[in-house]
């Protein structure tokens, strides 16, 4: 009895970060009707933000490169809106394929250019810097959802908007997000050899927030540890906080409303693009808050953690129901268990297996899972 | 007559005394009496290496060639392959078992190279080396612990004990000094390594008549165990054997003792890391490893590697960078003997290797092309690792069997 | 012939194609075309991968364990993948898109899953047996470990320790001869090819491009829509078999690992980025893929962003791929006639 209570407490703080994970790969699915698959490594990125930020040695680079990165970010924008996208103008009596080479070359040439002049601003400025610089756990979780929210509109700007504006069909944009997850990780791995020499780091055992850490408490014959609790409060509050902007605000009620229909949306005066950018923003920062709870939890970071949590990310939002934010929710615990449980009953080689063929029957039986409306335009 | 002898003998002294004089130079790797210096080499000899160094295994292939960089430097450094010899590397990535057929491919027919390190994972191993054979290249493999290996043909060695002549010894030992009768087993089931591991685990287990009371497995980027862990502990086994590496390791340790258990952990190749010190603190307290590298031996030789890594990359070594930097010093002691780029001839000199003093003890090549040096089983005590049972006097030696049974 | 092929390898060389590069381009090809088929009628399956473990593992085991020659061993693989794809197909192949991608990749991962278990299943029946109080069989099964280098059962003082090794999970079953030469799985595409024009002009063909408009119109148009889709879903798994057999053949080492996920999302790539507007198309995204990282292998540690940014670049910046007949004409078109450039309704997204 003890046991199955223990195994219990095991998987609802394992789904708690599943579902936070999935949550928003749901959000971006229901309301956008897109599948993006680079949002594992937008929880990877996550992990690895908060990371730099927990690590005194580290946050110091993490600093300076949000103080050089930042402005630099808005300059290129200004350029690209500015100049780039206008001048493209110059170019209409050419042949479309020639317009976008041009297009890409310039930006390619410009980019690169604000890159080499960051990277020298960044050396210059990092003598400046303190040796060690501690930051607040909460704060690190601030600087994650942010770096996650802003990963993920980079990532709307570049993968897919321009296939949305030409009309590409889904497979389309989920190849897509397969290319640009590749990018975000290889990068990830040039980024870990910088900074750790190694493609494989460790968070600081001994991260409390608000003042509950790592250390395990023991309930009887049960065993607890408080910073997981704390992790399932987390994700639970912005869950609720983001069930009631959905449904109670105005910002919400125009997310729902795109996601029902997007022209329709447009033609009530919804700014969709607005909305679209909103959407990926809110997704990211629940990858990156996932990502560094993770982080908290399992202590090892590496660029391709995102690798086994995007599988089960996509089952929990099928399990849960492909357009519903609270079937994420519950698809994230109900993974989260049945792992649990088939390793409980001496499974444990065959759990991915079982959690497969539950998805499955659930596919064959009721497609649209627990709490998915039936077959509609999203389906 | 007696004048002669008393010239031999005051000879011999003299020798003597200059050996035992020379011998007080710091303890530097290489062995530079053996062979002469070599006078006949290009002024660049360029050999092969194949490393997983993006993916998920770039976690030891990244440290892999790091610690041949570090051998390289110093083999150059010290002028070991002769007057204006550099030694370089070609490395080659490979993160499939095609990848490494093509960077062999690459390696041996495009580049010519005369000899090959690597590939990492065994699986890459057995899909690559039989090129470096059919073309007469030496490819020394510095982490493959699969058992076959050297099957392969006689240009196959490898450097790496193979987890069979590490973790008999492990279960052995600890068994006797411990005195555990029952057992529970988490592995993964998915890894290379770590179901040599396991198996040869449960082999070492049955032999020394311990009871199994449970098996559990996890998959490569697991890191939450608690349901495992929890239906393990539940049999309330006196031993806890791990066959992983040490991402998960430090998370099974961490996660067995917050779960109450207290008794020893025994881990074999795969948790001989400083990592798993370092991240699980406290909880690694009574970690048990068999590992073919002692870190903390006072082996002038590995105290003097440790340090130079550690200058170098501010980070401590782990036994995958080790014996990547041997295997380096192998195959340039190899060409030096050689005195040539003539794969061949490379491939015998590395045979002949004998006693070769590294890092991982005295080193020779058996038979087989399989290492012979001592394994050791090392123990978390205060912080750091130690030998088990080191300070009691009758300890069972660990065996040295470098052979292996021939399975799959 | 020979020397023609000898001759052929040293010029791909100088550009990093070496021989098992180019069996990797071919074996790339072939998996494409065998995606081309499903996405050709409009169905989002990913479930090749998995078949191909099957077509593998099932080819190697023939030619390793019962002597078989390579030729009857893969048209074997590719007929148990067949007639495995028929009751997986009948289910899943109702859901549509997305539903249907996850049903499928849900059916690699447990293909692979139980690969790496396969031993220990049989190992934990004959445990069970020797638990058991049949003699018969208790005696059938200790007359096959006398027998047989793939059981082993050893007496231990309170138990009994059996040892089964067939497809020996992750360790990989070893030492497999190389079989497959270049000129087979070029021989192998060229009929697929010829069978795929046939295929596009038959009635069969064209019901299939119907499908991938509007399933409901085709099937009010009479076409059995289930029936067209379960043939296209066998042919698909048959010809991914016959990569795997292939691919088998080749490495000296298979191992479950190698038919993963990603294995999955690399063969959606070859028809995505090649395009699949014709049969030209996936194939000329296979051989791309593949050769593109050992043509980079200079910038080693980069191929993975390179392969990357090519994938998010081609998919953005040509909408149907890199093997565009529309496209091509309307490039030639432009080229050879100034002036009359303007193409109707574009609207210049850079």
């Amino acid at each position: 009895m003890e046991l199955f209570l223990q195994q219990n407490i095991n998987a609802i703080s394992l789904g708690a970060i599943y579902a936070l994970f999935a949550l928003g790969y749901a959000m971006v699915f229901s309301i956008l009707g897109v599948l993006n698959l680079a949002h594992s490594a937008i929880f990877m990125w996550g992990a690895f933000v908060g990371l730099l930020a927990l690590d005194p040695e580290k946050a110091p680079l993490l600093i300076n490169f949000i103080l050089v990165g930042t402005p630099l970010t808005v300059i290129g924008m200004v350029v690209e809106y500015k100049f780039i996208q206008p001048g493209m103008n110059y170019t209409r009596s050419l042949h479309l394929a020639i317009q976008r080479l041009i297009a890409l070359i310039i930006r390619v040439i410009w980019i690169t250019i604000l890159a080499l002049i960051g990277q020298q601003i960044f050396i210059q400025l990092m003598p400046y810097f303190p040796e060690t610089l501690t930051i607040l756990p909460v704060v690190a979780l601030i600087f994650a959802s942010v770096a996650g929210g802003i990963l993920s509109i980079a990532l709307e700007f570049l993968a897919f908007r321009p296939l949305r504006e030409r009309k590409a069909d889904r497979l389309a944009q989920l190849i897509s997000s397969i290319g640009a997850a590749l990018i975000l990780v290889n990068i990830a791995q040039f980024a870990f050899q910088a900074v750790y020499g190694r493609t494989e780091a460790f968070y600081p055992r001994d991260v409390t927030i608000f003042g509950i850490g790592t250390d395990p408490i023991t309930l009887g014959a049960l065993t607890i540890t408080p910073i997981r609790l704390m992790i399932l409060a987390i994700a639970i509050i912005l869950m609720i906080v983001l069930q009631f902007m959905v449904q109670r605000t105005q910002v919400g009620q125009q997310m729902r409303a795109v996601a029902f229909n997007e022209k329709i949306a447009s033609l009530l005066g919804i700014d969709v693009s607005r909305i679209y950018i909103l959407t990926f923003f809110l997704a990211g920062a629940f990858a990156g808050i996932a990502g560094i709870l993770y982080g908290m939890t399992f202590l090892v970071t590496t660029p391709f953690i995102g690798e086994n949590i995007a599988l089960i990310g996509l089952t929990a939002i099928v399990l849960g129901g492909l357009g519903s934010i609270q079937g994420a929710l519950v698809g994230g615990f109900l993974v989260a268990l049945i792992q649990t449980y088939s390793v409980a009953f001496g499974g444990s080689s065959y759990r991915d297996a079982i959690v497969f063929v539950l998805l499955f029957i659930m596919l064959l039986i009721r497609p649209q899972g627990l709490f998915g409306q039936p077959e509609q335009k999203r389906a | 007559m007696k004048y002669l002898r008393l010239l031999l003998t005051l000879c011999i002294i003299v020798l003597m005394a200059g050996v035992v004089v020379a011998q007080d130079d710091s303890m530097m790797m290489g062995d530079f009496e053996a062979c002469e210096a070599p006078a006949n080499l290009p002024d660049t000899v360029t050999i092969g290496a194949i490393f997983g160094l993006s993916g998920d295994i770039s976690v030891y292939g990244g440290v892999q060639q790091q610690g041949v960089d570090l051998a390289v430097q110093q083999i150059n450094d010290a002028g070991y392959l002769g007057e204006g010899v550099t030694l370089a590397v070609q490395y080659e990535d490979a993160v499939s078992a095609d990848d490494a057929i093509a960077a062999m491919t690459r390696l041996v027919e495009e580049s010519g190279v005369p000899a090959v390190l690597g590939p990492t994972l065994s699986t890459h191993a057995f899909a690559a080396d039989p090129i470096a054979q059919e073309n007469g290249v030496p490819v020394m493999g510095v982490s493959n612990t699969a058992s076959g290996i050297t099957d392969m043909g006689d240009f196959v060695f490898r450097n790496s004990l193979p987890e069979s002549s590490v973790i008999p010894g492990t279960i052995a030992q600890s068994a006797e000094i411990l005195g555990y009768t029952t057992v529970g087993v988490l592995y993964g089931d998915d890894d290379d390594f770590t179901l040599s591991g396991y198996e040869v685990f449960i082999d070492a287990l049955d032999a020394n008549g311990i009871e199994i009371l449970g098996e559990e497995t996890f998959a490569r980027g697991d890191l939450d165990f608690n349901a495992q862990l929890s239906n393990l502990l539940a049999q309330e086994p006196e031993a806890l054997i791990v066959s992983a590496l040490a991402a998960e390791g430090v998370q099974i340790i961490l996660q067995a003792r917050a779960l109450g258990y207290v008794g020893p952990i025994i881990g074999g190749n795969g948790l001989n890391s400083p990592a798993i010190i370092e991240n699980a603190g406290e909880a690694a307290e009574g970690v048990i490893v068999g590992a073919a590298w002692n870190s903390v031996s006072d082996n002038p030789l590995s105290v003097q590697f440790v340090a130079d890594f550690e200058a170098a990359y501010d980070a401590s070594p782990d036994q995958f960078a080790t014996q990547a930097y041997t295997g380096a010093w192998l195959m340039a002691t190899a060409i030096r003997c050689a005195d040539s780029v003539d794969p061949a001839a490379i491939r015998d000199e590395l045979a002949a290797i004998q006693d070769f003093p590294t890092p991982l003890g005295d080193f020779s090549f058996a038979e087989d092309r399989n290492p012979v040096h001592d394994p050791v089983v090392q123990v978390v005590e205060m912080g750091t690792f130690g030998v088990l049972g080191a300070d009691m006097d009758d300890m069972e030696e660990p065996e040295m069997d470098a052979t292996e049974e021939s399975d799959g | 012939m020979g020397a023609l092929y000898e001759a052929f390898l040293d010029l791909t060389a100088t550009v990093g194609i070496t021989e098992p590069v180019l069996h990797g381009m071919l074996i790339a090809a072939i998996l494409a075309i065998s995606i081309y088929l499903t996405l050709y009628t409009g169905m989002f399956t990913l479930a090749n991968a998995g078949f191909m473990a099957i077509g593998a593992y099932v080819s190697v085991l023939l030619t390793q364990q019962l002597g078989w020659g390579l030729f009857p061993a893969i048209l074997a693989a590719m007929i148990v993948a067949g007639l495995i794809a028929i009751p997986i197909g009948l289910p899943v192949l109702r859901l549509s898109d997305i539903y249907l991608a996850i049903a499928t990749i849900g059916f690699a991962e447990i293909v692979r899953i139980l690969l790496l278990n396969f031993d220990n299943i049989i190992k934990s029946i004959i445990e069970g047996i020797l638990a058991s109080d049949n003699e018969a069989l208790i005696n059938r099964v200790m007359t096959f470990d006398a027998n047989s280098e793939l059981l082993e059962i050893r007496q231990l003082t309170n138990s009994v320790r059996v040892r089964f090794e067939l497809i020996e999970g992750a360790r990989g079953i070893k030492n497999i001869p190389v079989l497959t030469e270049s000129w087979m799985l070029a021989l192998f595409i060229i009929i697929l090819i010829l069978f795929l024009i046939r295929l596009h002009r038959s009635r069969f063909g064209r019901a299939m491009a119907a499908i991938r408009q509007d399933e409901t119109v085709a099937s009010n148009m009479g076409i059995n829509v289930v029936y067209v889709k379960n043939v296209v879903f066998v042919m698909s798994a048959m010809i991914a078999a016959a990569a795997g057999g292939f691919e088998g053949h080749l490495n000296r080492i298979i191992e479950p690992g190698a038919f993963g996920f990603d294995r999955n999302v690399d063969i959606l790539a070859y028809a995505v980025l090649g395009g699949t507007q014709s049969i030209i198309g996936p194939i000329v995204g296979g051989l791309v893929l593949e050769a593109l990282p050992e043509v980079l292998r200079e910038v080693k540690q980069y191929r993975g962003l390179f392969t990357g940014i090519v994938l998010l670049g081609a998919i953005v910046y040509l909408p149907n791929g890199l093997v565009d007949p529309a496209g091509v004409k309307g490039l030639f078109g432009t080229l050879f006639s100034r002036g009359k450039s303007k193409r109707e309704g574009e609207v210049d997204a850079a």
